[in-house]
């Protein structure tokens, strides 16, 4: 569905992302793990373009793009068919949660008003948020923050979501419940490409486990045989310096949790 | 120097009272035109043209430190002859309020582009981005989610450059502009000098309650935009 070839971006003299090669299946679930520094946000957001990159190709079904040569109606088009979730949620601090989700329904996709109310209800409601329709961003929690910005991904059905460790910035206590709607996306078969540090949630929700390191995709794999028989130094150093026992310990412990 | 008369403070409101409107003119337009030309120079201090930033930075700098009163002089004797010189414009004709209306427009937008700068660097650009993935134009972007929360957040900051803007509208009269302070000194003129303290005070009243309007509606609008507007003023971390 989606295949970037040889993605490089450069910031002044130094080559953050070094080419980058990946394929993702309509319906995997990818999680992007790596360092900080690696490049990570850089690759998620040279994807959507809100920091181009420098050069590479990116073919999304039967578009294809050169990126040193995309036009603002390339963009537009490839935008269309992706969702972006934010480390900070970025949620528009003007409008409710409800218009939140509503805002791309009704003026990004022209979708009717009261047709788009339903779908951005049905949406809040998923994410377990209904009765926080009318809350203002800076009436909300983290967490629910981050579902109200997954809902506004989510409602208008792109054919895949970034998220740039949507759970990152939360406080711990929150995490589980944000993780909790990220997994239920991915069991109704939505594509994700997840940044994430959350090693037990990779292990269990992603179909595809990315290592990146220094600008490069150092090792990929199916996420038993990733964490469990690494292969690269790199990702052996890795792993073992977040500790396989934590990642043990706290696997499935989003699920304990249900979303409220 | 005849004793403080109340009478005549009274009577002075009748004299200088059916010049308000030609103040309140002044004021509006001058606010309307530095609000635009404010507009401007706030997009060209943040654009990514090296060319537009120094551009509107000088122009800020020299405007930030030319007294009012010097800049009105320069508007009311330069402004003719640059027309005259490079348009073929005989301006002889106009009226003196358009100059102290140009005074005051130019004089004003550079301290307004500062603080529409300022509000719009506070707005989480993120917001933006979130914006563009969900389908809106940039167009649609800057004015449904940054402009009005940027209005919200240069809502105090606007209200004292207002109030600045209407007391230097007073200097208008040096020009010969009959306002309601170039009323006042008619007025004063008349009575060979005498009467100064009733007129002025009488003056001064006129502004604090023109002031108090200015106050009272700026505290109203700013209650108002902040209950349906929840601004967040968090600074976007771009990358990591
Ligand atoms: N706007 C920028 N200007 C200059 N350098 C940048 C910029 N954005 C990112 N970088 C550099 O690019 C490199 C990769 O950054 P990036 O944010 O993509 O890393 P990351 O893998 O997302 O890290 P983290 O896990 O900390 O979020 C870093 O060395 C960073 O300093
Ligand atoms: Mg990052």
């Amino acid at each position: 569905m989606l295949t970037v070839k040889n993605f490089k971006k450069k910031y002044h003299q130094h080559e953050v992302l070094k080419g980058i090669d990946m394929t993702i299946e309509k319906g995997d679930v990818v999680a992007l793990l790596g360092p900080s520094g690696s490049g990570k946000t850089t690759f998620l957001r040279g994807l959507a373009f809100l920091t181009p990159g420098d050069s590479g190709n990116i073919i999304f079904d039967d578009q294809k793009i050169d990126i040193q040569s995309a036009t603002a109606n390339d963009i537009k088009q490839l935008r269309q068919k992706m969702g972006f979730v934010f480390q900070n949620f970025n949620l528009f601090a003007n409008k409710t949660a409800l218009q939140n989700v509503e805002e791309g329904l009704v003026i990004g996709h022209k979708i009717p008003k009261a047709e788009a109310k339903q779908i951005a209800q049905e949406a809040l409601k998923k994410v377990g948020l209904l009765e926080f329709s009318d809350h203002f961003p800076s009436q909300l929690s983290g967490g629910q923050a981050q579902r109200v910005g997954i809902a506004r991904a989510a409602a208008l059905n792109p054919e895949i979501i970034l998220l740039d460790e949507p759970t990152s910035a939360l406080d711990p206590e929150l995490v589980a419940d944000v993780l909790q709607v990220i997994k239920q996306l991915a069991d109704e078969g939505k594509t994700m490409i997840v940044v994430t540090h959350e090693m037990a949630f990779a292990r269990d929700v992603a179909d595809k486990v990315v290592f990146m390191d220094r600008g490069l995709v150092v090792e990929q794999n199916e996420p038993a045989e990733f964490f469990d028989h690494p292969k690269s130094p790199r990702l052996k150093e890795f792993l073992s310096r977040i500790s396989a026992a934590s990642v043990a310990n706290n696997s499935f412990e989003y699920e304990k949790s249900s979303v409220n | 120097m005849p004793p403080f008369s109340f009478e005549f403070f009274l009577s002075v409101f009748g004299e200088i009272l059916p010049y308000l409107p030609i103040t309140l003119l002044i004021i509006i337009l001058s606010i309307i035109f530095s609000s635009l030309l404010g507009s401007f120079l706030a997009a060209g201090g943040i654009s990514r043209s090296l060319f537009w930033r120094t551009v509107t930075q000088s122009y800020v700098f020299v405007l930030r430190s030319t007294p009012p009163i010097v800049l009105l002089f320069l508007v009311f004797y330069g402004f003719p002859k640059l027309l005259l010189l490079f348009l073929n414009i005989n301006v002889n004709g106009w009226q003196k309020s358009v100059f102290v209306v140009i005074a005051l427009s130019l004089l004003f937008a550079s301290n307004l582009a500062e603080v529409f700068k300022a509000a719009y660097l506070t707005v989480n650009t993120g917001q933006r981005e979130a914006a563009l993935m969900a389908g809106l134009s940039e167009w649609q972007a800057f004015y449904r989610i940054t402009l009005p929360q940027t209005i919200v957040v240069a809502l105090p900051n606007f209200a004292n450059t207002v109030a600045a803007l209407i007391k230097d509208a007073a200097l208008a009269y040096v020009i010969g502009l009959v306002d309601m302070m170039g009323a006042g000194n008619n007025l004063i003129a008349r009575n060979f000098g005498h009467h100064s303290l009733e007129t002025y005070l009488a003056l001064a009243v006129v502004y604090w309650v023109i002031f108090i309007i200015v106050e009272q509606g700026t505290k109203y609008l700013e209650k108002y935009l902040s209950k349906s507007r929840a601004v967040d003023t968090t600074q976007s971390g771009v990358t990591a």
